[in-house]
């Protein structure tokens, strides 16, 4: 008797498209969601998904536009058999849409559709997780719908809350990023080269950044295919828009040095920060300072790069299940 | 607050998922010590034989902490490498001497009879040899690509290396690197190029950087005396012993096997009667790289033996 087992082949997700073109074939997951819907403000769409129905929420915020909510895959179904868990692709990737205006994508409005999922998923409060840009999404939603936030946890924050300015933009074009350039290292993140080598920028960028650790290859393939589902064009607008603008009646005159930094002391909740001190896109210099400046708890992790989400699962869902847990007064 | 993430691994050992329960030494008729590792309480037995010399009891590292939640689950060092003696007289590693190792190691640990879980030839086909000969202290075996010899013509690559095994070949590639001279020279990159031909699966980085490791956890000189050894059993005596294997078996075997062809499987399910779980995409190192798969069928045959045996 002769049995034929298959392994899992599902080809890496490669075409371009808008929200609205075939979707790539999506690999199988581990846990599919119990209810998906999408919200709309202003005529852009957002796709959200929502799992089991423990207490209390989880809400798992997107990041940077150029990967979805499925970098959460090795979250959901762990703290889905605990909690409930609410996630959204960002606007730019996935299944929401990818609106071609940079005002589309300031921070606020990642902040906002945040607070339209909560809405629409009768969700009164959550505890929210961000990575990378995404920490900068949480605190965004902290500060300005608090009463949504039960607590905060950062992973690998990429805030720049020590830039010069926070509103630099489409009026002040970056030269750097919009001029031609060496095609090494950082000079790759630049507009001429994501529309030369899209792919050649995710590979760097998934490869070289975010996982430098060892042992790597299927976070780093997961990471290309969905950079690959949004494109170049929508992310060089995404760039035009200064992640951090504030809003204008916060310390209205100029933006200035420092304010992006005291913006963020207006987090009130709990707050916990994972960082791993090997980060290549962040340091964790960088890190400890803005712990330190927010009296958040850190917890450093040896040897880690950028994305303990992706790279170090398991140790990322119990730092939330534990994190949650103390929240609730429970011990682990 | 600044807090420590958990330790990581200060050394290669100390960071496994499950420690054994108990450990020891075993001493063979021919004086080589063993050492072994028991894992859980559960019934029934289960061994995990070694690949030897070549890797030690870690390759089941992802075997032992599962199986070891549902059975007994018993693994040893073979000779030559881990923590078990190195002798450097090719007899040590005869074809009989491995096979009763395995007896060796069920005495050791008060075993009566025991699951026997292999994989290659020395997991395999010292299972069947006991099997044929000792049926009573043999509940079933699980077969990971079934390395049975003469069943089939050996792969391509093995005949034209053993073919200049002992030639000086001052920088060879590819399969030539299966050479005494240069296993001498640069056992680690031999290492690190046959696990990687036993491992070529996408992801596969964690899987050949262990394999490698408990390589040259190894002993170079152990490695060439067991070189020296074939198996004496011509293709009829070997058929007649596959035959003579009485207990349930279940074989596995991936499509993309570059150590033991399929062939090899195929006759000995026709040869067994034992249903044969064909992997598609799977090359050799199954248990090590696929690990639930291996476990949950390990799982599930043992589950379907019949109770009033063990």
């Amino acid at each position: 008797m002769v049995s034929s087992l298959k392994l899992s082949t599902a080809e890496p997700s490669r075409s371009i498209g808008r929200a609205d073109t075939a979707r790539p074939r999506e690999q199988s997951r581990a846990r599919y969601p119990d209810e998906t819907g999408f919200v709309e403000r202003d005529g852009v769409r957002v796709y959200w998904e929502r799992y089991g129905d423990g207490s209390p929420t989880i809400l798992l915020m997107p990041t940077w536009s150029v990967i979805h909510s499925r970098h959460w895959k090795l979250q959901i179904p762990t703290l889905a058999r605990w909690f409930r868990v609410v996630t959204f692709d960002g606007r730019g990737n996935g299944q929401s849409d990818r609106p071609q205006v940079s005002a589309a994508y300031a921070g606020t409005e990642f902040a906002s559709d945040a607070a339209a999922v909560l809405d629409a998923t009768g969700t009164n409060r959550a505890v929210v997780c961000g990575l990378s840009m995404g920490a900068g999404y949480a605190a965004r939603l902290a500060i300005e719908h608090p009463d949504r936030v039960l607590g905060v946890v950062m992973f690998g924050e990429s805030i720049p809350y020590e830039a010069e300015s926070d509103d630099a933009g489409e009026a002040d074009p970056d030269p750097e990023f919009e001029s031609p350039r060496r095609t090494d290292e950082w000079f790759r993140y630049n507009a001429h080269f994501w529309r030369r080598d899209w792919r050649g920028f995710a590979e760097w960028f998934a490869g070289d950044r975010i996982f430098s650790e060892l042992h790597s290859t299927k976070p780093v393939e997961d990471s290309v295919g969905w950079f690959l589902e949004t494109d170049p064009e929508t992310m060089i607008i995404v760039e035009r828009e200064p992640y951090m603008r504030l809003p204008s009646e916060w310390e209205p005159g100029p933006p200035t040095a420092g304010r992006a930094a005291r913006y963020l002391r207006q987090i009130r909740c709990p707050l916990l920060m994972v960082h791993g001190t090997e980060d290549r896109v962040t340091s964790i210099a960088h890190a400890r300072r803005l712990g330190a400046w927010l009296g958040a708890r850190m917890v450093e992790v040896d040897g880690g790069g950028h994305s303990q989400v992706g790279r170090d699962p398991v140790l990322a869902n119990l730092l939330i299940r534990d994190f949650v847990h103390g929240l609730q007064g429970t011990r682990p | 607050m600044i807090l420590d993430a958990p330790p990581r691994a200060l050394d290669r050992d100390s960071g496994r998922a499950r420690l054994p329960d108990r450990s020891g030494f075993a001493v063979a008729e021919d004086g080589v010590r063993l050492a072994y590792d028991v894992y859980g309480a559960g019934d029934p037995t289960i061994v995990l034989l070694p690949s030897a010399p070549i890797i030690h009891s870690r390759q089941w590292k992802a075997q032992v902490p599962y199986l070891a939640r549902h059975f007994r689950v018993v693994t040893y060092d073979g000779r030559g490498n881990g923590r078990s003696d190195r002798p450097t007289d090719p007899a040590a590693y005869a074809d009989d001497r491995m096979t009763a190792d395995i007896g060796t190691i069920l005495q050791a640990t008060g075993t009566d009879r025991a699951v026997l879980v292999g994989l290659c030839i020395d997991g395999v086909w010292r299972s069947i040899r006991l099997a044929a000969d000792q049926p009573e202290r043999v509940l079933g075996i699980v077969a990971f690509a079934p390395g049975v010899p003469r069943l089939a013509p050996a792969q391509p690559h093995y005949v034209s290396s053993s073919a200049t095994f002992h030639d000086e070949l001052p920088s060879p590639e590819g399969w030539a690197k299966m050479n005494a001279g240069y296993w001498r020279r640069d056992y680690p990159d031999f290492a690190r190029f046959f696990f990687s031909e036993m491992t070529t699966e996408p992801h596969s980085t964690k899987a050949i950087e262990d394999a490698a490791g408990w390589a040259t956890d190894g002993s170079v000189e152990a490695m060439l005396a067991e070189s020296e050894v074939s198996v004496l059993f011509d293709r009829e005596a070997v058929e007649a012993t596959c035959r003579a294997v009485s207990c349930p078996m279940l074989l596995v075997h991936g499509t993309e096997d570059r150590c033991q062809s399929i062939e090899r499987a195929h006759r000995l399910a026709d040869l067994t009667g034992a249903p044969l779980v064909v992997v598609e995409g799977a090359n050799h190192m199954i248990p090590g790289r696929h690990p639930i798969l291996a476990n949950l069928l390990i799982r599930r045959f043992v589950d379907s033996l019949p109770r009033a045996a063990r």
